[in-house]
């Protein structure tokens, strides 16, 4: 797999408190990459570790094959969670600031300034100091400051936080065009189904620590598998005791069975029509929610 | 990296100097100075004028003694004042005449009225009446010339002749003359201390705002979180130096602006036109001003960065407040110490106190005004202040790495030392 950011067992303490305990992660090129897991997981500390804005207790992060450096980390576009532009600057100028800093000579950073206020609609915003603009043109400022450098990579931490969903869709379409384009994202974020349709891999981080990485297609699998969901009268003791179920899990409604390997989903459905009114009976395709939940819960049975 | 900080110095010093703060503080210091320095000059220059005084000499035979010696006294004055003395008849009440004369004055029909009473010169004292007792010069003539007639008319009376004595008690006075470098002798009668304080206060000013122009710009940047943005690109210490450098260049521009202004008023006709004739500004002489401008470099970048250093621990100026004050006391110190210098400006004391760097780019500038400092202790001065300003970047950039990303609690001094062993 060519990985174009690659991280080996990062490891970060404060006092007691791990933050990050030994993650490692490969994000393939050209990847929409989900960094995954609730508040306080570990998943900021993590991409701060990457852009070295904090440094790590242990581990390496290999970008494009090599250690990352303070020189070579300007590659990436990154958007952190805490967002803030300098009140009183002019929006031209800002992005021009945010463009030289990262290395592009001040009139092609102007002119493609330029051109992102336009496709933005903000072109007539340009002269005006970034305190008159509302939160969200601000959130859009920020952005084309990060990609005003063409990143091949982008490290989004919580995107679409503050975003109406006028713009939330809009930036959806913008990162899923960038993406047709070569340009590998990784998104943190906590809120998964933001995130359910772009990301083609994931790694869950829970606890400091990642229980859940590969292809999300292949996840799916894993997860789905085996496993129908359905609803019907049938107490939840009854439906364990079927042909072939292994476990049920509560979703909504509905019931999710999952079938040891080789058993048929036609025996089951038969068996629950004999006892049973059946509502619906549909093989299960688990969203990002579905995974994620199970996933927690099983990391939470290890202890 | 070079091209980073210069886009941060870039950023740092137009953000400035297009403020209205900035032009707001550049025009008005020069009119603020130049108020304290011109205007006594200009009024006491100004004490010219025709005054019509009423003379009420009870005693009957002053009048004319007095109006000769305002005579005299006026006449070598060239500033254009002219005082008629107006003798006025008792009558048959003196309150009443008293009382009808003050009227006139009241009308303007004269400036003032003098009052001899009859049992001068042995008892009693002159009264002088006038509706403006502040016209400085007027006021002083008649004084002299009083006093002048009466001391006179006694000495005479004790068988003593006036003139002689006047010859005999001349002052002596005494004319100050400053050794220069070359043993040349200048004549000096304070403007060069004068300009030197008004140029130490320039110095603490400076250091004092800017420094916390760079606190500010810290805490602006924490409490808008853009630091983070930035410094995933820029390092830490790339990002303080160029907030220092780029502020410093503001002040700098600030002493251009000064010089130019200063320059024009200087120019010859410049001060005529300005109407203040008889008033000179001091020259400045070049080595004082090249030492200015060292000094304040070398204060604002050893202060600056302890500003930076403060405003990367804290989240608002209110948590700051008491790092700042102690910051802000090594700068009020010097002016606390400056009697101290201006006593025994070669003393023991004083060459330590001026070479001690946090106080050296006031002290040791106001030594310079007063004495010949050695070129070695100059140089000491600059060494030693160099070697400050490196120690304190050294360890503010670690405060300033770690604190620029820190928010919520208040750090205690303890943190800031775990934080400098830490980083």
């Amino acid at each position: 797999m060519d990985a174009i950011l690659d991280i080996q067992n990062l490891c970060k303490r404060y006092g007691d408190h791990v933050a990050v305990d030994d993650i490692s992660f490969s994000v393939p090129r050209g990847s929409v990459y989900g960094l995954l897991g609730p508040n306080g997981a570990g998943k900021t500390t993590t991409i701060r570790m990457v852009m070295r804005i904090i440094a790590s207790d242990s581990g390496t992060v290999l970008l494009d094959g090599q250690p990352v450096n303070d020189d070579r980390r300007r590659i990436i576009g990154y958007l952190p969670e805490e967002r803030g532009l300098y009140k009183k600057m002019k929006v031209l100028e800002h992005l021009v600031y945010l463009g030289t800093i990262r290395g592009i000579r001040p009139g092609e950073a102007k002119k493609r300034a330029a051109a992102w206020l336009e496709r933005f609609d903000l072109a007539e915003w340009a002269t005006n100091k970034v305190e008159d603009l509302s939160k969200g043109m601000q959130q859009k400022i920020q952005f084309i400051g990060t990609i005003l450098h063409r990143p091949p990579l982008l490290i989004l931490d919580e995107p679409f936080s503050g975003l109406d969903p006028i713009n939330t869709r809009a930036l959806k379409d913008l990162l899923q065009e960038m993406a047709s384009e070569g340009v590998t994202i990784v998104l943190s974020t906590h809120v998964l189904p933001q995130v359910d349709e772009l990301c083609s891999d994931i790694c869950l981080i829970n606890r400091a620590r990642p229980i859940l990485l590969g292809s999300l297609e292949s996840i799916r699998e894993d997860y789905g598998g085996n496993t129908w969901r359905v609803q019907s009268d049938l107490p939840e003791n009854e439906l364990a005791a079927l042909p072939g179920v292994t476990s049920v899990h509560p979703l909504g409604d509905e019931r999710l069975l999952e079938l040891e390997d080789g058993s048929e989903a036609r025996d089951l459905l038969r068996a629950l029509v004999d006892r049973s009114q059946v509502e619906s009976f549909t093989r299960f395709k688990p969203d990002l929610e579905n995974i994620f939940i199970r996933a927690v819960e099983e990391d939470k049975a290890h202890d | 990296m070079i091209n980073r900080i210069l886009a941060v110095i870039r950023r740092e010093y137009l953000e400035r100097v297009r403020t209205k703060a900035f032009w707001i503080s550049t025009i008005l210091v020069p009119i603020f100075l130049g108020a304290v320095m011109i205007v006594p000059a200009w009024l006491a220059a100004r004490g010219g004028g025709e005054f019509s005084v009423a003379v009420l000499d009870l005693s009957g035979r002053f009048f004319d003694p007095v109006r000769d010696e305002v005579g005299r006294l006026l006449s070598g004055d060239d500033e254009k004042l002219s005082v008629t003395l107006h003798s006025q008849e008792p009558g048959p009440s003196v309150e009443a005449t008293r009382e009808r004369l003050k009227n006139e004055v009241q009308n303007k029909v004269f400036d003032g009225l003098l009052v001899i009473p009859s049992t001068m010169p042995d008892e009693g004292q002159p009264e002088y009446v006038a509706p403006n007792v502040a016209a400085f010069k007027l006021l002083t003539v008649i004084e002299r010339s009083v006093n002048n007639v009466m001391v006179a008319d006694r000495l005479t009376g004790a068988g003593l002749d006036p003139e002689a004595v006047r010859e005999l008690t001349r002052r002596v006075g005494l004319n100050t003359l400053k050794l220069g470098k070359d043993g040349e002798e200048t004549s000096d009668q304070g403007q060069t201390f004068m300009l030197a304080y008004v140029f130490m206060m320039i110095i603490y000013m400076t250091v004092l705002m800017y420094g916390i122009y760079v606190m500010r710009g810290v805490l602006e940047e924490k409490s808008s979180h853009v630091i983070e943005v930035i410094v995933s690109t820029v390092k830490p210490f790339e990002l303080m130096l160029g907030k220092i450098l780029g502020i410093g260049a503001v002040g700098l521009t600030q002493f251009l602006i000064w010089s130019l202004l200063m320059a024009a008023i200087s120019a010859p006709g410049a001060v005529a036109a300005l109407g203040i004739s008889g008033m000179e500004l001091p020259a400045v002489p070049a080595q004082l001003l090249f030492f200015f401008v060292v000094y304040f470099v070398l204060g604002f970048l050893l202060y600056g960065t302890l500003y930076a250093g403060i405003g990367a621990a804290f989240d608002t100026e209110q948590e700051a407040q008491n790092f700042q004050g102690v910051v802000t006391m090594f700068l009020i110190v010097p002016l606390v110490l400056m009697m101290q210098i201006l006593n025994q400006p070669d003393g023991t004391l004083s060459v330590v106190l001026s070479l001690i760097p946090f106080f050296t780019p006031m002290l040791m500038f106001l030594r310079m005004t007063l004495t010949q400092v050695p070129p070695i202790q100059l140089a000491a001065s600059v060494v030693l202040m160099l070697g400050a300003i490196l120690f304190c970047t050294w360890i503010v950039a670690k405060i300033y790495r770690v604190g620029i990303l820190m928010h919520g609690s208040k750090p205690k001094f303890k943190d800031l030392v775990r934080w400098v062993r830490e980083a």
